[in-house]
């Protein structure tokens, strides 16, 4: 059989999002080094803050919640070979990580540097960028606060 | 109450292939010709078409309607797309049967995996605000769900292992399957981790493929299949995307899905289920509710091939062929869509 | 919280770029087309069931839904007529490079049923371009042609072969000839 050429296509969506006043205000906080939740219908807070209830659907308003800042490690992962689009850019954890005073984890990056080094309980701290672009990943990553 | 005189008469599917020569549209026309031969109709007596397809897998903006020509589109039919599984463009083509003034309908999903980096792919499916950014990948959500098991005690690293040997060697008797064959689970424990806990053997393969099902309402089901798959019941349930809200080791929809669609736990012969991450299949015999004896995945499921938007419609058709080819009178098929078992469907299928 | 702190104009707006990249073998149909245009020469594929002629070929006819191969191979001609245009504009959309405006036509060839679309005409004004026009592709010479941008997406990337259509002068089709390719 010939040789078949092997052709490369990039493709590029490039878009702007409004974030409103829920998701904005969250990212906000970020810079500020804060991390803010918002009251569930049930009385749950939740974190990251969703504009409508994951339960019911429902309108949860605007009023945000300071949480944390120390968290508790719920579930991980661990990245042998981080991805381009990856937080981080050497081996780290990927994790569910509730912060105190929440009743929901948010998923992120727990700079470990190593697995033997996490698991499941595991207490840490957020670590802000110093140079915020206004994205999620204003919060860098989380560290070990043992 | 659905119509419960609605029936699977014809289905074809391709291998799954790593790296397939074809185009994607190529797989379809193919694939749909040999659903509409086992079928035993004339395309023009289709009277809904409903496909699954990825445009972000495909590589181009509105690249689903070039698969539409497989179907053969002139003179114009009566069509609809959706951005999902086949098993959901099923579940569309069913409903539209429902309406009870067409006899015949097409489902159809297709897609390559293999021209793109699926863990780039994927994470495009995903909250643009929250997770998208992060770049979060279905092979590390999925590790997560898997640590989320170990930690509960609800399975083990070996029990993931004993899933992915079964499947194996299950497929062993699929001339679709992309892997297949005997493996020593201590082996397959032996080796490293992909992304911890997951080793490689817990991840599904990279397939491309496509695959087609025809259904026909009541008198047209009997008259052109001796033993039509009948579908009892079809059911689509969502839970909350982010998966920190939710409980990840288990799937509620599922379990919802599993109900309206009116399965009753009662005994089954088959279940093929889109456990795409081998944990996922613990997961959902419990979320489902799958009594002991049923025989899970035996065509291999998703980790003997797994091509992305067809992968969901191939377990309809596994679960169908089986009643059709009398090998079994009462079967279950389950599809997923969004993170981490977000999203499920589940068929009940039964024979006469 | 955020009714007394108003998130700042940089939080109420994020940027997201999607950017993927696919790699891919052309199917043998395309590479085959790609394997003879760089010789100078287009081939379709003709329907058996229905005699269509599309290029460049799919490798199955979207009408009939049945499969073509190299059997059903044909050569056309590089001449034809000019089926339908458009004369764009550019907005400095990301990625567009084009800053003039530049024409974007449909061309039928001799012995195609289906136009090549996406061509640039020249040997005319823009103002007096008109579908019907006989045209002719001015080839690249060998040393220029570039077939890396084809790619089993997209249209053919004649333009990696084929500069631009120009017309030929000679008297317009009759729409007859080409009503049923407009597009």
């Amino acid at each position: 059989m010939t040789e078949l050429r092997t052709s490369e296509t990039k493709l590029e969506f490039p878009y702007s999002r409004t974030t409103g006043p829920v998701i904005g205000a969250f990212l906000a906080g970020l810079r500020e080094g804060k991390v803010l939740g918002i009251k569930g219908a049930d009385g749950r807070t939740l974190v990251p803050p969703p504009e409508y209830d994951p339960e019911t659907g429902g309108y949860l308003g605007v009023e945000l919640v300071e949480v944390g800042p120390l968290g508790t490690v719920q579930a991980w992962a661990w990245v042998h070979d981080p991805l381009p689009k990856h937080p981080l850019d050497h081996p780290f954890a990927f994790a569910l990580i509730r912060p105190d005073g929440a009743d929901s984890a948010m998923l992120h990056a727990v700079d470990a540097g190593d697995p033997a080094a996490m698991r499941t309980g595991l207490r840490v701290r957020p670590r802000f960028k110093t140079e915020p672009t206004g994205l999620i990943t204003d919060l860098e990553a989380w560290e070990a606060a043992e | 109450m659905p119509a419960r005189d609605i029936a699977i008469i014809g289905y074809a599917q391709t291998p799954s292939q790593r790296d397939a020569i074809q185009s994607e549209v190529q797989l379809l026309v193919g694939t749909i010709t040999d659903a509409v031969t086992m079928a035993g109709i004339e395309r023009r007596e289709i009277g809904f078409t409903c496909a699954g397809s990825c445009d972000y897998l495909t590589g181009g903006p509105f690249a689903f309607v070039s698969n539409l020509e497989a179907a053969g589109s002139w003179p114009p039919i009566s069509e609809s797309h959706v951005e999902a599984d086949g098993a959901f463009a099923l579940y569309e083509a069913w409903m539209r049967l429902q309406e009870g003034d067409i006899d015949i309908a097409l489902a159809f999903g297709s897609g390559k995996s293999s021209p793109s980096n699926p863990a780039e792919v994927w994470a495009q499916q995903l909250d643009p605000y929250y997770l998208a950014p992060l770049g979060a990948d279905p092979v590390s959500l999925a590790a997560i769900q898997a640590r989320a098991l170990l930690d509960a005690g609800r399975a083990t690293e070996r029990d993931f292992a004993e899933v992915v040997a079964r499947s194996r060697a299950q497929a062993a008797s699929n001339p679709n399957a992309q892997l297949s064959g005997a493996v020593d689970v201590d082996a397959l424990l032996a080796a490293p981790y992909h992304t911890a806990p997951l080793r490689r053997h817990d991840l599904p393969p990279i397939s491309d493929g496509a695959a087609a099902v025809i259904m026909a309402r009541g008198d047209k089901a009997r008259e052109l299949c001796s033993r039509p798959a009948w579908i009892r019941g079809m059911d689509h349930r969502i839970d909350p995307h982010q998966p920190g809200v939710r409980d990840i080791t288990t799937a509620r929809s599922a379990t919802t899905a599993a109900k309206k669609a009116g399965y009753d736990g009662g005994p089954l012969d088959v279940a093929e289920v889109c456990a795409t991450f081998s944990p996922q299949e613990i997961i959902l015999r419990e979320a489902l509710g799958l009594p002991e004896g049923t025989q899970i995945n035996p065509s291999g499921g998703p980790l003997a091939g797994n091509p992305v938007m067809a992968v969901g419609l191939v377990r309809v058709i596994e679960a169908a062929a089986r009643i059709i080819g009398g090998s079994a009178d009462r079967a279950l098929a389950h599809a997923t869509a969004g993170p981490l078992l977000q999203q499920n469907l589940v068929c009940l299928m039964e024979g006469e | 919280m955020s009714t007394d702190s108003p998130a700042r104009k940089e939080e109420m707006v994020m940027e997201h770029l999607v950017s993927l990249t696919y790699r891919e073998r052309l199917t043998p149909n395309l590479n085959r087309f790609v394997d003879r245009i760089l010789e100078g020469e287009l081939i379709g594929h003709r329907c058996p069931s229905c005699s269509r002629v599309y290029v460049p070929p799919k490798g199955y006819c979207p009408l009939c839904v049945v499969t073509t191969s190299a059997e059903d191979e044909v050569k056309v001609s590089d001449r034809g007529i000019l089926t339908g245009f458009t004369i764009i504009t550019p907005v400095a959309y990301y990625g567009q490079q084009a800053t003039d405006p530049f024409v974007y036509a449909s061309v039928l060839l001799d012995g195609a049923s289906t136009p090549v679309g996406g061509q640039d005409i020249t040997g005319v004004a823009h103002g007096r371009i008109h579908t019907g026009m006989r045209v002719r592709a001015v080839w690249r010479p060998p040393a220029e042609r570039r077939v890396e941008g084809i790619t089993n997406r997209g249209w053919g990337g004649l333009d990696a072969v084929i500069e631009s259509f120009e017309v030929t002068g000679e008297p317009d089709a009759s729409p007859e000839d080409y009503k049923e390719h407009l597009f």
